[in-house]
């Protein structure tokens, strides 16, 4: 065996561990989609006024629907491209561990959007720090600071609190700015970070 | 250059097919048989010899289940399977640093 084999089985290696361990399929045109669906949630919600709970909660849970719909079929179309399975083990883990947090706040969502229980603000504040559990939990399986991205959304949650708690739940704030920031801003920001990152890595591998 | 490291090599994990059962398993709790055959790219056939000798040499677990009615083949690795092949990652390593300090 010559050492540039030993060097070859070692590359081999760590490409079958991390085909293995971790969910590699692309995320900057995910978070792209989930960005820019965020923002013309936030001007559709803003333009129409949409600032009962019901029509708050119909608008962001159709929109958190949308999103998962085109999440699933770009990463399907990804890993048809690539030709490699596409619910593969670490797609699986990535999926059970996003499901509790998400499925969590949606139910939570319906249910103080159609019986009106908090107002849009509050259910902000919630979706948030669901969401974060779920970036959080999924980023085990994931490269690339998906677990901090996570404790982004947890932080902002816990300041959306803090402003509710001390200035009132009515201090003018609308929520579909908070969510349009959130949801729409942070994900185009981490999307396009995620963009420019994986273009330097795949021209330094090849 | 020390030849006695490639010496050392373990033939059982140091063979193409079972080095990627190996790597594969390293990095997960457990794998099913569909998944490793999907991923390697090996035949039912191939693959069950494979982790038959790797079973031999207790470096994998096969444990056989039902899952929806349908059995289920999973393969993890034992412990000395995990010691095994750190060892083996630890020589390649020792390997390519003798020859880059040459």
């Amino acid at each position: 065996m010559s050492p540039n084999l030993a060097e070859e089985n070692l590359q081999t290696i760590r490409t079958l561990m991390e085909r293995s361990a971790l969910y590699r399929r692309a995320l900057a045109p995910i978070m792209l989609f989930a960005g820019a669906l965020g923002i013309i949630a936030a001007v559709i919600g803003l333009l129409l006024h949409l600032d009962s709970m019901r029509s708050f909660g119909t608008l962001w849970l159709g929109t958190a629907g949308i999103v998962i719909i085109g999440a699933f079929l770009i990463a399907r179309r990804q890993a048809v491209q690539d030709k490699e399975p596409f619910w593969s083990p670490p797609t699986r883990r990535v999926g059970q561990a996003l499901l509790p947090p998400l499925f969590a706040g949606m139910f939570l969502g319906l249910i103080f959007a159609f019986v009106g229980i908090t107002n849009p603000s509050f259910i902000t504040f919630f979706w948030l720090l669901f969401y974060g559990c779920a970036l959080h939990s999924s980023g085990f399986f994931m490269p690339r600071g998906m677990r901090c991205f996570g404790w982004i959304f947890i932080g902002f949650a816990c300041v959306v609190l803090c402003i509710l708690a001390f200035l009132s739940p009515n201090a003018g704030i609308s929520a579909h700015w908070l969510m349009g920031f959130f949801f729409g801003v942070l994900h185009l920001a981490y999307g396009a970070y995620l963009y420019l990152t994986e273009k330097k890595i795949l021209s330094r591998e090849s | 250059m020390n030849p006695e490291l490639f010496l050392q090599l373990d033939r059982v994990i140091h063979e193409k097919g079972r080095l990627a059962i190996m790597s594969m398993l390293a990095a997960s709790p457990e794998l099913s048989f569909t998944e490793m055959r999907d991923a390697l790219e090996m035949t039912d056939g191939n693959l069950t010899t494979h982790i038959r000798a790797l079973q031999q040499e207790s470096y994998v677990s096969v444990t056989k289940s039902y899952q929806n009615k349908r059995p289920l083949t999973t393969c993890s690795l034992t412990a000395s399977g995990r010691k095994a092949f750190a060892d083996y990652v630890n020589l390649l390593e020792q390997i390519v640093q003798q020859n880059k300090s040459i």
